[in-house]
């Protein structure tokens, strides 16, 4: 079955009373890539605590690879190699003394050999980019930096899943564009199903093939970016926002009349094809494949990276 | 190089310094020989060769800025001086080196306190003096890898490299209070301060438990088990080194025994 994750009608209800999630039910097809969108305290981390099995739903069901899961040590073990998890504050993950004990602490955990630990860990390390860095305490590194290394402390079990909680806060625009290319290469090349955690909807777009909205614990919607950014309605509800350049082109439209497409672009790509399409210079729609050519400059053409 | 925090400059020095890359067991075994050595024996001179000879492989062989050293070395001499002046001055028994009448008592000086006194002293000095070559030298995973492998107990090793690491996150964390509390103007009187100071002691002590807690979770994501397992990448102990430390100690157990009466009056 092509599907590693499907949760049915799950609930989840702190000790304290607090009832943080609702009558969940949500899937995943196997390299998907899917975002959690939500305000603050809207449920989305204790969401994605059920899936690798730290938190347990009060009633409902997760089923994973076509089997629900089972809580025996044992297999949440198997489990947790599976499904990564790479939490909010590195600091919560980095415990160890060195960059490469840290990323070696799962691999270990599972009991490879020492030989194969230390093949993962380079590697790991590599992918993320901070080979170098491998024999440095964790509190030399930057914040962006230890992002990656929690990355790689996942990817070092050689997971099906990563599910990474608010993967872009606290970062700079830098270390929020590394983060996102990291993730999209995952996916591309190794076929690693991403599920993220995030408020932050520029990114969106660029990231998820799929998202769920949540607020209050409960999910108000499901869809692709394009369909639910287009419910401009929906998205204030949920105090979130549509992304900066959606907006931008809503407002051209309503406001100023401009014959912008329906389909409001979500993304820079989107955004550059639909204004030259306005200008006349691209004939097709934002969902077109045609090659630009632009009165005022030379410049490879546009491909069209989101089909 | 930056003035840092004494914290970061002791891991940046043993992160870097030409001695990093060396066996931890051949320092260990150095520095715990010497140590022993040196608390256990009368002799004044021991601790001072200890001291000596730490000082010209922490300086020399290891390149740390005396400077620095001498920084390290300043604060718990500050206080061990204090310490001893005052086991020189009120402590011992037996023959008097001087007694000063006081109006309500007569204040008498031993001679033997005043030896205890100055005997602790170095040796306290000594003892600090190897302890600061291992600290300076080794990175921290290396001594707890090396001290697990010698059979020190996995929890009481776990538990340190849980502290070291977690020292610079809430120092960290205590650096951002205090300025947050300076800008609101917590330190401006000494009642003030000292409200500040328990402010944050209870502040910490939160935070150091939900830190736990949120490490253990991610810890078990990781597939933790109650071990935490370590690659054990050691450079092989020199053989060399390890000779010369028998060599030494051996040295130092034969100068104790001519001089164990040097210091007792």
């Amino acid at each position: 079955m092509d599907m590693p994750f499907y949760l049915e009608n799950v609930s989840h209800r702190y000790s304290d009373g607090t009832l943080a999630l609702e009558d969940v039910t949500m899937s995943m097809k196997r390299g998907e890539r899917i975002a959690l969108l939500g305000p603050n305290g809207s449920g989305k981390t204790t969401l994605l605590l059920h899936l690798n099995g730290i938190l347990k739903p009060t009633s409902g069901k997760v089923h994973f690879d076509g089997k629900p899961v089972e809580y025996s040590s044992k297999a949440l073990l198997e489990l947790r190699r599976r499904v990564g998890f790479v939490f909010q504050d590195p600091n919560d993950q980095l415990f160890a003394p060195t960059v490469r004990q840290d990323v070696a602490f799962g691999p270990l955990n599972l009991g490879q050999s020492a030989q194969e630990v230390r093949r993962v860990v380079e590697e790991a390390l590599d992918t993320v980019g901070m080979a170098e860095y491998a024999e440095k305490p964790p509190h030399f590194l930057s914040f962006g930096q230890k992002k990656r290394v929690a990355l790689a402390g996942v990817l070092a079990m050689q997971p099906e899943v990563i599910i990474m909680d608010e993967p872009t806060s606290n970062l700079d625009p830098r270390g929020t564009s590394e983060i996102l290319h990291l993730l999209l290469r995952l996916s591309r090349e190794r076929r690693i199903s991403l599920i993220l955690a995030t408020h932050d909807v520029d990114m969106v777009p660029l990231f998820a093939d799929r998202l769920y909205i949540l607020n209050k614990g409960r999910v108000v919607s499901e869809g692709t970016p394009r369909e639910l950014f287009s419910d401009t309605q929906l998205i204030r509800s949920v105090n979130l926002r549509s992304p900066r350049i959606t907006h931008l082109f809503e407002v051209l439209r309503k406001e100023d009349g401009v014959p912008v497409d329906e389909r409001l672009p979500l993304t820079i790509g989107e955004a550059r094809r639909e204004v030259l399409r306005l200008l006349g210079i691209l004939q097709d729609d934002l969902t077109g494949g045609s090659e630009v050519v632009s009165p005022w400059r030379h410049h490879p053409p546009i491909k069209n990276k989101r089909g | 190089m930056t003035e840092g925090h004494l914290h970061e400059e002791i891991d940046r020095h043993a992160h870097t310094n030409p001695l990093s890359k060396s066996s931890p067991f051949t320092k260990l075994f150095f520095v715990l020989s010497a140590l022993v050595i040196c608390v256990s024996l009368p002799s004044p001179i021991v601790p001072l060769a200890v001291l000596s000879v730490s000082a010209v492989l922490i300086l020399f062989m290891a390149r740390i800025p005396i400077s620095f050293f001498v920084k390290m070395l300043s604060y718990p001499t500050a206080m061990l001086g204090l310490s001893c002046i005052i086991i020189a001055l009120f402590f011992g028994d037996g023959e008097a080196l001087a007694e000063v009448p006081l109006p309500w008592f007569t204040w008498t000086i031993f001679k033997n306190g005043v030896t205890t006194g100055i005997a602790t002293f170095i040796r306290v000095e000594g003892a600090l003096s190897c302890l600061f070559f291992l600290v300076l030298t080794t990175p921290m995973t290396n001594i707890f890898v090396a001290l697990r492998r010698i059979r020190i107990p996995a929890v009481l090793v776990e538990v340190s490299l849980l502290i070291y690491r977690y020292i610079f996150v809430f120092i960290e964390i205590t650096e951002k209070m205090t300025t947050a509390q300076e800008l609101r103007f917590g330190n401006s009187s000494w009642l003030t301060k000292i409200r500040s100071i328990g402010l944050i002691s209870g502040n910490l002590f939160i935070r150091t438990m939900e830190q736990g807690e949120r490490t253990l979770t991610a810890m078990n994501a990781r597939g933790y088990d109650g071990t935490i397992r370590m690659l054990e990448d050691l450079p092989k102990p020199s053989k060399a080194a390890l000779v010369a430390t028998v060599l030494f100690d051996s040295i130092l157990l034969l100068v104790s025994i001519y001089s164990k009466d040097l210091l007792v009056v």
